[in-house]
């Protein structure tokens, strides 16, 4: 692109910076996990799991690093590579979830991004067979200027 | 309240329109590859209204023929907070100049307010909800991230936009040119 003096680093789409797949573990078990891009960082308690059908086993999101934020405290942050496991109220084999999860971030290079809301629908096996294939978040909607 | 939020969306869905309907898109110069093509001629941002944090509904064409920063934030946002004290000091130094600043915030009123009272702010700001964020990307926002910021001249045209926080040093050189 013409007219910048010096290149300013790339800055990624939020759904590139924080890229979320999800798995089927078992008939009740889903993995959740977020491939967080070098330079940005996911806020712990922006993060928000919901499922339908049923509910989620109190879902407890991994400890983060502590940032000391000189407008908001301590906060923890997440950084490279978030896993966790969440726990459906009830077995749901062989079916499949819509899995919502809701996140918000950063880049160092100082920008941030609203929370981003994304859907899945996760598959989950029976009991006894191998985890379901992993299923990546789908892009963002279009909106009125795509 | 609902029939307000539902007259600003009114009002910034028609600034959309206006400006999906066929004015033109110029490229703009500066920023990087995340910059889309932005509208060149801002009057679809000026024909914006919205509520300030006391409720009144600002028109953002009661200050055409200034020079206006037009900063998109939230509270949420570390950087876009941490950016904002520059500003009031810019805008203190300079507003006697033709230069004016106005916030954007992509954020609602109850957190707005209580921040905005913190650091002083000697500039208008609006209350933009989502809706604000769709705005700015009509401008070139394309990642719609924050902060956003747009520096429009006296002749109501976009002169510099600008993802992430705009260094002082650079607002000084940009805002200079213009004034």
């Amino acid at each position: 692109m013409r007219g910048a003096a010096a290149a300013p680093p790339e800055i990624l789409e939020a759904e590139r910076a924080f890229a979320l797949s999800a798995q089927g573990l078992d008939p009740q078990t889903l993995s959740v996990r977020f491939e967080i891009a070098d330079g940005y960082y996911l806020y712990r308690d922006k993060l928000n799991f919901s499922v339908s059908p049923g509910n989620l086993a109190a879902p407890i999101a991994p400890p983060g690093k502590i940032k000391e934020d000189q407008f908001f405290g301590k906060v923890e942050t997440y950084r490279g590579r978030l896993q966790m496991e969440l726990t459906l109220d009830a077995p749901r084999p062989g079916s499949a979830v819509t899995l919502v999860v809701e996140s918000q971030g950063c880049a160092d290079v100082g920008v941030c991004y609203p929370v981003q809301r994304q859907t899945l629908a996760v598959p989950l096996p029976r009991p006894g067979e191998r985890p379901a294939p992993l299923v990546e978040a789908a892009p963002r909607r279009k909106s009125w200027f795509n | 309240m609902n029939k307000k939020i539902a007259r600003t969306t009114v009002l910034v869905m028609a600034a959309l329109l206006a400006l999906a309907a066929g004015v033109h898109f110029g490229q703009r110069g500066l920023g990087g590859p995340w910059l889309a093509p932005a509208a060149k001629d801002a009057s679809a941002l000026l024909a914006v209204a919205l509520p300030d944090i006391e409720g009144r509904e600002q028109a953002l064409g009661q200050w055409k023929g200034k020079v206006v920063v037009v900063n998109f934030w939230a509270t949420w946002c570390a950087p876009c907070r941490e950016e904002m004290p520059e500003f009031v000091r810019v805008q203190a130094e300079l507003g006697g100049k033709g230069l004016q600043f106005v916030g954007i915030a992509v954020d609602q009123a109850d957190k707005v307010q209580p921040f905005a009272r913190e650091i002083g702010v000697n500039y208008p700001v609006l209350i933009g909800g989502y809706g604000a964020m769709e705005l700015s990307k009509a401008f070139g926002n394309k990642l719609m991230a924050l902060p956003f910021t747009l520096i429009i001249n006296r002749q109501g045209e976009v002169a510099h936009t600008q993802l992430g926080p705009l260094k002082e040093t650079q607002l000084r050189a940009i805002v200079g040119q213009l004034l």
